[in-house]
């Protein structure tokens, strides 16, 4: 049994003033900070003046009672991730079943045990926990649509198959360029990079999902839909060059080395979904077609090329892009030939 | 009925232990006020038939009771609290008359508990 539940800040609705002070002791004894409502109006007015991690709520209450304010929370943006307990006596556990189905998280029974107290609010605020983390890892990683709308869509934690268009990137040499300059420099570098990066990527609707030293990997078209995945990240990787060449101005300048990147896309169904472990979760997207962008990338080096491309994703290209056909090329880890298709700068 | 205890001893006990004698001390000065409140409430509920008012003081009557022991008064409120869910309080008033007399033995029997060194 897990006796160090990290403290939080609680709301006890309860229209009973004993059961408050019960409850309020209990859990200030477990290191939490209570506040109490009598009432739902009360309690949403609370809700919306201060930040809280998890709330107990009685089902019959005047005024307003359990259900409303389980309506009213699932409805709010802004209160929507906060866990509910709901407590109840034992002979109530159809109006128990009827708020888990509104949205309430778990129930406790009155009289309160406080061992189940402690458990079950530790869970709760487990889940707030991993909540905030996965609202701010979509924040770093996604674009501001995108968080909006994952926010407003709610979290799919399951896989699931999309179509989208994988992309990975990395800096060409850069052990080399590394070893030539101080490491202050290179962090500099890189830090300079991946905002350029990001910029090009976020810009046509792609979310950046892994950096792995001087490489990348976006997805275009996932957590959300987007219309024409595949062109939106050759576009995205048309300005990562472009933008690579303008800093190389720049780096030239200062008497600083130049840098070349490589980039492959591919297009097809991928899988996507939360992966991780209760403690830390990030969106990622797996499958063939992932593999096949990643192959693409290292492929830029023998085809010295910058930009390489899968057929999926010319096919889905408009005119204005301009892409030469490499013919088929034997790419690791595919059984058969692929053809292959280098992006031309405009 | 009647053989039952005014007070459980060891659910009270339990409650002193987990919660501290300064703490129960507190519970029980609030929970004999707010009880008293709400059989008021109850009775005023009852003379105008507002079921819904009714069921529901007898329901945080009944939840409170339970928490501090008092489990006879307890199953008293939960059987009104029952007539309220059914809409029918006929002959609640007998029951509300018992539940005012059965209460004034838990909270003679708990400020006994209370002044315990």
């Amino acid at each position: 049994m897990s006796r160090n539940v990290t403290p939080g800040h609680l709301l006890v609705v309860d229209d009973n003033k004993v059961n408050r002070l019960l409850l309020g002791r209990g859990l200030e004894g477990q290191g939490h900070r209570v506040a109490f409502a009598e009432n739902g109006r009360q309690a949403l007015e609370i809700l919306h003046q201060n930040e809280f991690d998890l709330m107990l709520l009685d089902i019959q209450m005047p005024e307003m009672d359990g259900y409303q304010v389980l309506e009213k929370v699932a409805n709010d943006l802004e209160l929507r991730d906060i866990p509910v307990i709901v407590t109840s006596a034992l002979e109530e556990l159809d109006s128990v079943v009827r708020c888990i189905e509104m949205g309430a998280e778990d129930y406790l029974i009155k009289p309160i045990n406080p061992v189940l107290l402690r458990a079950r609010i530790g869970a709760g605020l487990e889940k707030k926990r991993l909540r905030n983390q996965q609202r701010e890892l979509i924040r770093r990683f996604a674009t501001a649509e995108v968080a909006q709308d994952l926010e407003e869509s709610g979290f799919t934690l399951g896989g699931r198959f999309i179509e989208a268009t994988a992309m990975f990137s990395d800096i060409r040499g850069f052990t080399t360029l590394a070893e030539s300059q101080s490491p202050t420099d290179t962090i500099e570098l890189l830090n300079t990079y991946y905002t350029l990066m990001f910029e090009a990527i976020s810009g046509q609707g792609g979310v950046v999902n892994q950096m792995v030293g001087d490489g990348l990997m976006a997805i275009f078209g996932a957590p959300l839909p987007l219309p024409n995945h595949s062109e939106q990240a050759v576009r995205a990787a048309l300005e990562m060059i472009e933008m690579i060449e303008l800093f190389n101005q720049d780096q030239e300048a200062q008497g600083k080395p130049a840098i070349r990147i490589g980039i492959g896309i591919a297009t097809g169904q991928v899988i996507a979904g939360y992966t991780g472990t209760q403690r830390r979760a990030t969106y990622t997207c797996v499958g063939d077609t992932v593999n096949l962008a990643a192959r693409l990338e290292a492929y830029t080096k023998v085809a010295k090329q910058p930009i390489l491309i899968d057929e999926t994703t010319r096919i889905a290209l408009s005119e204005t892009i301009k892409v030469q056909d490499l013919g088929p090329a034997e790419i690791k880890g595919k059984n058969q030939e692929v053809t292959i298709y280098s992006v031309l700068a405009g | 009925m009647e053989e039952q205890a005014i007070i459980d001893m060891p659910t009270y006990n339990e409650l002193k232990e987990l919660m501290g004698a300064d703490f129960a001390v507190e519970l029980i000065d609030t929970y004999n006020i707010e009880t008293g409140a709400l059989i008021e409430q109850l009775g005023q509920a009852l003379t105008s038939g507002d079921v819904a008012v009714f069921g529901r003081c007898a329901h945080s009557i009944k939840s409170s009771s339970a928490s501090l022991g008092a489990l006879a008064l307890s199953q008293q409120a939960r059987e009104l609290e029952m007539m309220g869910k059914a809409n029918d309080l006929t002959g609640a008033g007998q029951k509300v008359e018992k539940l005012e007399t059965d209460f004034l033995l838990v909270k003679q029997f708990l400020e006994e508990l209370r002044n315990e060194p």
